[in-house]
């Protein structure tokens, strides 16, 4: 047996992940008996019956997507934290890179993360209506879900079982600068123009979540993670390490650097997922759930604040730029 | 002609205990037209309470609707069920159910709160309905330290301060000794004669042959018997 598996961390990350499968499997076998059996218009002991259970599953659903959503920072805090065990890796960027799972793992977490506000977002919404109006549209994001997260748990096995503690990985210093003399970034973009475009789409992105454009508001918070990733590790991640040559996003969730990159990666996530999801519902429904919106703006700009930050306080410190 | 407000479509409630259903109300087809006063007649676990309570929004049905006022409750959340009760639906219960610590100004107050209106217009509203219930001159006693009859004239204040079309009560005179009785009784006739639609729960027989009540709906075993 891979010696990884024995590792406690692991061994409660892949638990926790059972028990939570386990609750969406059960979750699973009553959305699908909803989605066959549910007709609102009906008096009858059945849909009497189905409502208050639908009451239980989205109950379930709730609280597997806030432990999901926890389970999420403790993959990469147990990641981060086996880095010691695996030659060459220094921190979780070197563990993910051990095999071919681990970056496929990472991004389905992520994407699953996005399902999941999306569904809280509409099931938000749907428990406040009169008349559940969108109780399907939400028990089909739950199927896929469940799907990813089948896919997710195949991820999990593979990828842990598949890390060689002996054989050596790269680790951040040598995945981020292997293309040096090559530019990394984007659009052929260099970084004060990646600078400006970061500035520009985060502005844009206030005034369309402010003033209600939906559609551009979708646009521009995708293309915002986009362009954010790479300002994050290829500018501000220098100024959290405070070395231009430091180029990781993952180092940054270490003890040393105060666990920045929890609340980094953490409000642009749930920031821009937010903006896109409730200009979304707000599109689909018609209705108007400000809230949500706000919420992304207070997170994308707590965002944008704590990046802006760190490059000011090296100026302010040191009279130059990195 | 009068319209309903209050109708009632093949209503079952069933209770489940362990592996055993119990059948508390079955089949009850009613409608209530603006401003009936209405008596549902029958003996203890006759369905009557029951039946008050998902007129009312307290409880849910098994099967059948209810619909109140053109709007059907019987599936609304609670969240809407709360609202739709503080503006359409006052309840007076048998044993009055008046917070104890609070005094009398205070516990008329309580339906309010959640509708966000503000002091001015409140306490307009609970002057007026504690003058409608005759219990002014209590207004800042305590609810423990009132007799029976006063509660029940606080809890009738309680139920009219939001101005409720309809007024429900669940054995009211229960707890009453007979000059009380008599009493809410006129207090029920002031409210009916102001076009309020009024249903009373009970197996008092003071509620016989009153006259300003439309119609006396005996039930038993959780089914109307007739609906004269």
């Amino acid at each position: 047996m891979n010696q990884l598996l024995m590792n406690n961390q692991v061994m409660i990350y892949l638990l926790m992940e059972v028990i939570v499968s386990v609750m969406l499997l059960i979750a699973l076998y009553w959305a699908i008996k909803m989605l066959i059996s549910w007709d609102f218009g009906s008096f009858s002991t059945a849909q009497y019956r189905l409502e208050k259970r639908s009451y239980l599953v989205s109950t379930i659903l709730l609280f597997s997507f806030v432990v999901k959503f926890f389970l999420l920072i403790y993959f990469v805090f147990t990641i981060d934290s086996i880095s010691i065990l695996i030659p060459g890796a220094m921190c979780a960027a070197g563990v993910v890179s051990a095999n071919d799972y681990g970056m496929q793992l990472l991004l389905t977490k992520l994407l699953i993360l996005f399902f999941m506000l999306l569904w809280m977002s509409i099931n938000s919404y749907d428990m406040r209506a009169k008349n559940y109006p969108l109780f399907r549209f939400k028990q089909v994001i739950f199927l896929i879900i469940f799907m990813m997260v089948a896919i997710e748990g195949y991820l999990d096995i593979e990828y842990f079982t598949h890390i060689d503690i002996r054989q050596p990985v790269s680790c951040c210093s040598t995945l981020y600068g292997q293309l040096e003399g090559s530019n990394p970034l984007p659009f052929g973009l260099d970084i004060r123009n990646l600078m400006i475009l970061f500035y520009m789409i985060y502005t844009l992105l206030m005034v369309t979540l402010w003033y209600k454009y939906r559609i551009v508001t979708i646009v521009l918070a995708v293309l915002f993670i986009f362009i954010s990733y790479y300002g994050v590790v290829y500018l501000f991640g220098t100024y959290v390490y405070r070395l231009p040559t430091h180029k990781c996003p993952f180092c940054m969730m270490q003890r040393e650097y105060y666990f920045i990159g929890y609340l980094i990666w953490g409000t642009l996530f749930i920031g821009s997922y937010q903006a896109i999801i409730s200009s979304f519902i707000n599109l689909y429904t018609k209705s108007d759930i400000l809230y949500n919106e706000r919420r992304a703006m207070v997170l994308l700009s707590i965002f944008v604040a704590v990046c802006s930050s760190y490059v000011a306080l090296y100026y302010l410190q040191n009279g130059v730029f990195l | 002609m009068m319209s309903p407000i209050i109708v009632v479509e093949r209503l079952y409630r069933k209770f489940t205990l362990g592996v055993e259903s119990i059948t508390v109300l079955e089949d009850i087809d009613l409608t209530i037209d603006r401003g009936e006063c209405i008596v549902l007649k029958g003996i203890s676990g006759s369905g009557k309470t029951t039946l008050l309570s998902i007129m009312a929004g307290l409880d849910k049905p098994t099967e059948g609707n209810v619909i109140i006022d053109s709007e059907s409750i019987a599936k609304l959340p609670d969240l809407h069920i709360s609202k739709f009760r503080a503006k359409k639906i006052g309840m007076i219960f048998q044993h009055f159910n008046l917070l104890e610590h609070l005094s009398v100004w205070d516990n008329v107050l309580v339906p309010l709160v959640p509708m966000g209106i503000d002091m001015d217009r409140a306490r307009e509203m609970i002057e007026s309905s504690l003058a409608l219930a005759n219990i002014s001159h209590k207004s800042d006693t305590l609810a423990s330290r009132l007799s029976g009859g006063e509660k029940q004239r606080v809890a009738i204040a309680r139920a009219l301060v939001s101005n409720p079309e309809i007024i429900l009560c669940d054995e009211p005179t229960a707890n009453l000794d007979l000059g009380n009785s008599v009493k809410f009784i006129e207090i029920l006739q002031k409210l009916h004669s102001l076009g309020k639609t009024i249903v009373v729960a009970t197996h008092d027989p003071l509620f016989d042959n009153l006259p300003f009540e439309s119609r006396v709906i005996p039930m038993a075993n959780g089914k109307i018997e007739t609906d004269i």
